[in-house]
């Protein structure tokens, strides 16, 4: 039970500030973890990591062991990673493959399903108890899987994942679309990095186009340019600063979603081309015909942040996921992406720019985390209680179907996270 | 035979070049990371040289899997550059280092006999003010060119005992 009224959780996020607790204290930390972690959508896992029967991916949701598996049929199954006789974590890889999920403790083993298979000196146990499926290995109470993206709720009562997604289900097929086959694969392992402070500061991070010029500023060469953040002959870099001296980063918009999703506008003004990109790009034409392809190829957008476990890096070309660990500690991966069915070179060179752009040793990201650390240090103070997210606030376009577009680096991305937040914990 | 230096089974010493001189090589490289003269640390390189981290144990290729590094010549110089940058806050204030290398090996090397192939130990201890102090440990594998002036770093590969674990920001190559 919450010691905190509706009202008060309320209280602390306003229309322009939140409530420098909701970065620090505990306990609201562990109430998000029943009122957000515990009532939406999560992401999990992507198919492709469970490619065969006993493929399993073991992850964390609101801090609890579960695993991602492919049954014997093919069927993707989400249980909790919990052993139904007396609560041993079963599998401690983080991913692999077995015929029988088995406990190491008393031996205990599962079906990739779920079902309990296997019990040791199994006549000794009232024979009802061991036909109960709450002894097998539990399954998540609701899964859903959008091409290929696996999504699971704690809330039995939670509403269709399309519905939670809203205009925010755009960014996973912008980027799928993208693969000539309509099918990415996980097929590169991941980046990790973790950082001494709250999961929201990540969150605020992906939607926040006003923090280049500043925090990467040791980015940009003498010559006004970021470097090489992508491959291809053109469409690989952008210039930095535009000629009244403003980042160009920040004169791009951001958007807010509905339930606390946001996306930011793409840094790239051009199509990536040149070498395998144009072999590529007619892939895409054979199959879609011009029109479509340079919709599907368009500049749009960066990233989309689909609340609160993942971001879809439509530019970068990877997914990464949050998890959040304790109120000032998070860990994040990052996922490159294979667009099936693309020359292979294009998904290798997403690889070698990921390493500079997201891993915890990479240009990039580093001063990223270094943000966050100082936030959670700043956060200390107490002479203000307030965290200001006005930026372009009352300039907002609303673009209909609960997405509202800010220009100029807007701030409207965290708007929306926050006020996803407030609704969520205060309804008691 | 240098003292300090065994030759692994089947390792035949190159012509040349005697093994002190790699180990040498070696441990001016880790002076120059530790001294964070980043500028004569990039020249030590070949410029078709490679510094690679694997994220992995054991992980077989840079291309078809993520690394913490990954840098050829031009990749590292922009890294250079922005560890000198004044404006880089994940070095404000700078990271002090102490590199420790031992356990030099020759590992047999196949093809161009002016290369040589040395693995080693390492263990870096990284102190920054405000954050906790960091240890990282693991294994050196260098592929040195021998050209009239000296050596060349044609690849540096480092193993880390916890590579594919998460980590902080990570400035200091290793």
């Amino acid at each position: 039970m919450s010691n905190f009224s509706n009202e008060y959780l309320r209280g602390l996020v306003l229309e322009d500030r939140v409530h420098r607790s909701i970065y620090t204290d505990p306990a609201i930390f562990e109430l998000e973890m029943e009122r957000i972690f515990g009532r939406v959508w999560l992401y999990v896992g992507h198919q492709s990591q469970v490619p065969n029967p006993g493929d399993f991916f073991c992850t964390t949701l609101a801090r609890q062991p579960v695993v991602l598996s492919r049954d014997r049929d093919g069927a993707i199954h989400v249980l909790f990673n919990r052993c139904g006789h007396r609560g041993a974590r079963v599998l401690n890889e983080e991913c692999g493959n077995a015929r029988l999920f088995t406990c190491m403790y008393h031996g205990w083993s599962f079906q990739p399903n779920g079902e309990l298979a296997g019990v040791p000196m199994r006549r000794d146990f009232p024979a009802e108890t061991l036909i109960d499926p709450q002894f097998g290995m539990v399954h998540l109470p609701r899964v859903e899987n959008y091409r290929g993206f696996v999504f699971a709720s704690l809330n039995p009562q939670v509403v269709a994942l399309r519905d939670y997604l809203g205009e925010a289900i755009r960014g996973i097929d912008e980027l799928v679309d993208r693969a000539p086959e309509g099918e990415i694969e996980f097929w590169a392992g991941c980046h990790r990095y973790e950082y001494r402070g709250n999961w929201k500061l990540q969150f605020e991070n992906m939607a926040d186009m006003y923090h280049p010029a500043a925090a990467h500023a040791s980015t940009v060469g003498p010559d006004g340019r970021q470097f090489k953040r992508r491959s291809g002959g053109k469409g690989g870099d952008a210039p930095f600063f535009a000629e009244n001296g403003e980042a160009i980063v920040a004169q791009t918009g951001v958007r807010g979603f509905r339930n606390g999703h946001s996306s930011e506008a793409s840094l790239f003004r051009e199509e990536q081309s040149g070498g395998v990109w144009d072999e590529y790009r007619a892939l895409l034409v054979s199959k879609h015909g011009e029109e479509r392809t340079r919709e599907i190829l368009r500049n749009r957008r960066h990233s989309m942040t689909i609340f609160p476990s993942v971001d879809i890096l439509i530019a970068q070309t990877s997914v990464r996921v949050i998890r959040p660990v304790a109120v000032d500690r998070t860990e994040v991966q990052v996922y490159p992406v294979r667009l099936k069915g693309a020359p292979l070179q294009i998904s290798i060179d997403v690889i070698r720019f990921v390493n500079i752009t997201h891993a915890a040793a990479s240009f990039i990201q580093s001063d990223d985390l270094e943000a966050f650390e100082r936030s959670r240090q700043g956060l200390a103070a107490s002479g203000t209680d307030w965290v200001l997210v006005a930026r372009g606030l009352g300039g907002e376009v609303d673009e209909g179907n609960g997405v509202a577009f800010g220009d100029r680096s807007s701030e409207v991305g965290q708007r929306a996270q926050h006020y996803a937040w407030r609704d969520l914990m205060s309804a008691g | 035979m240098a003292s300090g230096i065994s030759p692994a089974p089947g390792a035949s010493n190159r012509p040349g070049v005697q093994l002190a001189e790699l180990q040498e090589f070696i441990e001016h490289e880790a002076n120059l990371l530790d001294e964070q003269r980043f500028d004569e640390w990039l020249e030590l390189f070949a410029d078709d040289g490679i510094y690679w981290v694997p994220a992995r144990p054991g992980q077989e290729s840079p291309l078809t899997h993520v690394s913490l590094f990954y840098d050829d010549k031009p990749t590292l110089r922009i890294r250079v550059e922005r560890l000198k940058h004044p404006k880089i806050h994940s070095q404000t204030p700078r990271s002090k280092t102490v590199r420790l290398v031992s356990n030099f090996r020759l590992a047999p090397q196949s093809g161009d006999p002016a290369e040589h192939c040395v693995t080693s130990k390492f263990v870096l201890l990284e102190d920054r003010p405000g954050v906790e102090r960091r240890l990282f440990g693991g294994r050196y594998t260098h592929r040195l060119r021998a050209v009239p002036d000296g050596l060349r770093i044609v690849s540096k590969r480092v193993d880390l005992t916890n590579c594919d674990q998460f980590f902080p920001s990570l400035t200091q190559p290793f």
